[in-house]
């Protein structure tokens, strides 16, 4: 069911929001112990929120949001409620803010389920990197969800929430959807205000949106966007009015497929899904043009550069002195620094900020940060011409399905070129939609990516909607 | 062997602000620790610093109190390092791109000091520790208040080129409002780059660092210090370490803080929350237009059109509020010189006594502009001016109507003094007597007892000429 639809069936009172609710928090009791997809599930607030909600509906004065339950990721912070980042080092942090997406969404009368698990800070493409424990995939709990925002992924395919907010930095919401199977929206760089968003890399990161379909997706982008003072780096540009293209004839559309992501590396069954799904596009009437981003072979680099040098920075602020974790060790406040970031931090955060500040130091910036920096302006370039020709670029989403857990988090460096066909995309700022568009031979789900122009997310969002009433997608047996 | 110092300055000064320079909270010195705080200031996660273009403004305005360029495009840059004060563990500045550059300010009436930059930054924290305890405490209300750095080239020869731009520094910030400049509370914050070299040499010699200079004195003193501490290394064929020093004004001396291997890597890269700073000309000259005029111009308006002594126009400018009451005055009363001397000998004097400033006189300009004016028209004495002045000051109230209440009017009846004169003259035969014989001095004190007689109000000139007449 759509959100769509379930908005109609609360305002027309066929479901009532306090019943909604219960069922999704009867599933996350449920069905939630083998998957480990929530931190923290809020039974308490979010029947309280699905009351407010009803009375909303009954006086007729209900939103868009108005008693539909979503999760949200963990590094989003909630007023009351504990964000800890999958990190020890934020373990018993409550926020005494909204993150304005939040303010928004509470406004329309949404009701929080749960704050959902995720690699720790977010950085991570498996979801075992969390101080809670790692997050299993609703189709083969044997398998990773992928990450950052596996949680959220999993909450989705599991039915255990309608809707979900996640975050993406270099492919955190869209990886993990194609992992279980869901459908992961990243807007625009600026289109929805990062204000409460527990920074990772604050040039690349955005807030997104996983949900069950293209039109669910857009359907909670369109109150989530917009300019917001609080955020210097939002835009006025995102105007919402995402459905706006759905049902549209598309078939006049160019849709670019760039040769570099379907090069050595690429799963086969991968391979071959993405190609049916360009070839459904083409039956469609769509051109269908090969292209080119020949700076792919930098763009894992440029990235972990990038994004690890932010990082590094960002999270020196978790230091034990003002909030979160204290370690009780040392004599001084130079030891008390030392050794609350060193117990409080897990050992692939304790990585990236080792790679940044090697990165940031005087004598290497030149070599890494600042060509790093190159590599991002001329990635921008190659995207811009590419979208003078076409109006969407396709491609796969990741270069292979869901892993078994533990077959690849000890090797980071593989780990890292798993996010070749997405960190791009974060790089240059623009917005990209990712759904399943097929199954391997074990049934795991396997995702293509949409990316768009800059705000132009309602292309994206109808391409997508249009493949997805074509596919039918295996339900997870969890 | 003589040597030559070489020195450079970096001065902080906060900015007059009503908020902090990435929040709304108050900008404002003191109160109970960790009143003015709010998430973004103290480094909460997912809060993002919002840039207070109030800040931009004063800086740009600082950059055109010493003539720098004011950059159509200047960024914010993170400077990493760990400190308990500094909650977000980096101190946003601005480091490629500053806003101002390329400035300058006259030395000792003819030297020029480069100004390198002015850029914008927000000041960190502070510890307070309790030795008692054994516990440091951390205040975050000074966390994110504006500051600008002023930058100088190496330029300065001497402690005295130091101080007069210093001097001049904290004179054209408070003229424009950026600052008020006060270095003993901390909103201006002077460090020294010092290093010494051969006279004659053009090779500068390895510098140090000087901190914790909070007066002209003790900046004098510093390099004092610094001068001789460096010579006696070269002296004895030793090498000066590149450190920075700490100045101790209790013992009048420096100690070494950290040398420059212990000097920490700040990592600097762009500030990815801040868009860049974009100023147009139009903007640029809007800022240009708001400036109020500064020392330097109303020193030439005062030495120039009003031919005021250089001294005295100086003593003027040195106080803004004591300038601006100056030019209220003249402006309703263009008799330059007396207002200055006026305001100059009489008032500071009653400011001095009473310690106060020219801030807690109650009574206006226009007021004084008129005692001047009571004296030239021959109203009052010179003499009663200043004590209606003292009147003023001490108990407020309008000159004439000081002078008629205490009878300070000049009677200018020439026939009522005469005989008062008459009458002193008979009545002080002896001294007559010895006036006549030669004795100048006497006369002083039969026109003192005329004075007596007449009250106030006497006409001291016409007085004097009664009496010179009468004793012929």
């Amino acid at each position: 069911m759509s959100l769509k639809e379930l908005r109609k069936m609360l305002d027309k009172k066929e479901i009532g929001a306090i019943e909604l609710t219960q069922h999704y928090l009867d599933n996350i009791d449920k069905k939630d112990g083998a998957l480990n997809s929530y931190i923290t599930v809020c039974h308490e607030s979010a029947l309280n929120s699905a009351k407010n909600a009803q009375e909303m509906i009954d006086s007729n004065n209900s939103d868009s949001f108005t008693g539909i339950p979503i999760s949200v990721k963990d590094n989003i912070c909630t007023l009351g409620v504990k964000t800890t980042c999958a990190s020890r080092m934020l373990e018993d942090f409550i926020p005494p803010y909204n993150a304005t997406v939040m303010e928004k969404l509470n406004k329309s009368g949404i009701v929080m389920l749960g704050k959902t698990n995720m690699d720790e800070f977010a950085m991570g493409g498996s979801s075992q990197t969390s101080y809670f424990g790692g997050v299993k995939n609703p189709y083969d709990t044997s398998r990773v969800t992928g990450g950052s925002s596996g949680g959220a992924a999993a909450s989705i395919a599991a039915d255990l929430c309608a809707a979900a907010l996640g975050s993406d930095t270099g492919g955190s919401v869209r990886q993990p959807a194609s992992f279980c199977g869901v459908t992961g929206l990243k807007p625009t760089y600026g289109a929805v205000s990062r204000w409460g968003l527990i920074a990772f890399a604050s040039s690349l990161d955005q807030i997104g949106v996983l949900a069950k379909s293209a039109e669910d997706t857009g359907f909670i982008l369109n109150g989530i966007c917009g300019y917001d003072k609080n955020d210097a780096t939002s835009s006025k540009n995102a105007k919402g009015e995402y459905l706006s293209l759905i049902g549209s004839d598309i078939s006049k559309l160019k849709i670019g497929v760039p040769k570099e992501f379907f090069a050595d590396g690429l799963n086969n069954e991968v391979k071959s899904a993405v190609l049916s799904a360009v070839e459904y596009y083409k039956k469609l009437g769509c051109e269908i043009m090969d292209v080119s981003l020949p700076s792919l072979e930098y763009a894992v680099s440029a990235y972990y550069l990038i994004s690890s040098a932010e990082a590094a920075s960002n999270l020196s602020r978790f230091d034990g002195i003002k909030y979160g974790f204290r370690s009780g060790l040392g004599e001084d406040f130079n030891d008390l620094i030392k050794n609350s970031r060193r117990e409080g931090f897990g050992g692939e955060v304790k990585r990236r900020i080792m790679l940044g500040n090697y990165a940031l130091c005087s004598g290497y910036y030149d070599a890494y940060y600042k060509n790093a920096t190159r590599i991002r302006t001329q990635i921008r370039a190659e995207y811009a011409s590419i979208f003078e020709k076409c109006d969407v670029i396709l491609t796969p989403t990741a270069p292979t399905t869901a892993y078994k857990i533990g077959e690849q988090e000890n090797d980071p460096v593989k780990m890292y070129l798993a996010d070749i066909y997405t960190v791009t995309v974060n790089i240059a700022g623009l917005p990209a939609i990712s759904t399943t568009c097929g199954y391997d031979k074990n049934d795991m789900p396997i995702g293509m990516s949409l990316i768009g122009r800059a705000f132009d997310e309602k292309t994206i969002i109808a391409v997508c909607d249009r493949f997805e009433h074509d596919f039918t997608r295996k339900e997870a047996e969890i | 062997m003589r040597y030559q110092p070489v020195i450079g300055l970096e001065i902080h000064a906060e900015l007059l602000t009503d908020s902090k320079v990435f929040c709304a909270c108050q900008n404002e010195f003191g109160g109970s620790e960790n009143t003015r705080v709010c998430p973004r200031c103290s480094g909460l996660p997912g809060t993002l610093p919002l840039l207070n273009m109030g800040a931009v403004k004063l800086a740009a305005k600082a950059g055109f109190a010493t003539d720098c360029t004011i950059n159509n495009y200047s960024a914010f840059d993170r400077k990493n390092y760990f400190y308990p004060d500094l909650p977000k563990a980096y101190q946003i500045t601005q480091f490629e791109h500053p806003i101002c550059t390329d400035g300058h300010i006259t030395v000792k009436g003819s030297k020029d000091i480069r100004i390198n930059r002015i850029h914008i930054e927000e000041d960190a924290g502070k510890l307070v520790h309790d030795d008692y305890e054994g516990i440091s405490m951390a205040d975050y209300n000074r966390c994110g208040v504006p500051l600008i750095e002023i930058v100088t080239e190496p330029d300065f020869r001497s402690i005295e080129e130091v101080q007069d731009f210093v001097e001049q520094i904290a004179l054209r910030l408070k003229y424009a409002e950026v600052c008020d400049a006060r270095m003993e509370q901390g909103s201006m914050r002077v460090d020294v780059n010092i290093s010494i070299m051969p006279v004659g040499s053009t090779e500068f010699g390895t510098r140090a660092e000087l901190k914790n200079l909070n007066s002209l004195k003790a900046i004098g003193r510093a390099i004092e210090y610094e001068i001789n501490r460096q010579a006696e290394i070269l002296d004895n064929g030793g090498s000066v370490v590149q450190e920075t020093r700490r100045y101790n004004d209790n013992h009048g001396d420096t100690k070494a803080l950290r040398s420059k291997e212990e000097a920490h890597d700040y990592r600097y890269f762009p500030e990815p929350d801040i868009p860049p700073v974009l100023l147009s000309d139009e903007d640029i000259t809007e800022i240009k237009n708001s400036m109020p005029e500064m020392p330097q111009t109303r020193f030439k308006r005062y030495t120039e059109q009003y031919g005021l002594p250089e001294d005295d126009a100086n003593l003027i400018i040195s106080d803004k509020n004591f300038s601006d009451f100056y030019d209220e005055a003249v402006k309703i009363n263009p008799d330059y010189k007396q207002i200055s001397n006026l305001m100059l000998v009489e008032l500071n004097r009653n400011l001095n006594e009473s310690e106060k400033t020219i801030s807690d006189v109650t009574f206006s300009p226009a007021d004084l502009a008129e005692l001047v004016k009571m004296s030239t028209d021959g109203v009052v004495s010179k003499n009663a001016a200043k004590d209606i002045l003292k009147i003023m000051f001490d108990n407020g109230g309008k000159p004439m109507n000081i002078a008629k209440g205490h009878g300070f009017i000049m009677d200018n009846d020439a026939s009522g003094l005469e005989t008062i004169v008459d009458k002193i003259i008979s009545e002080n035969a002896d001294s007559v007597e010895s006036y006549k014989n030669g004795n100048q001095k006497i006369f002083g004190f039969l026109m003192g007892q005329v004075v007596r007689l007449a009250g106030k109000g006497a006409n001291p000139k016409l007085a004097k000429e009664l009496l010179t007449e009468k004793l012929k």
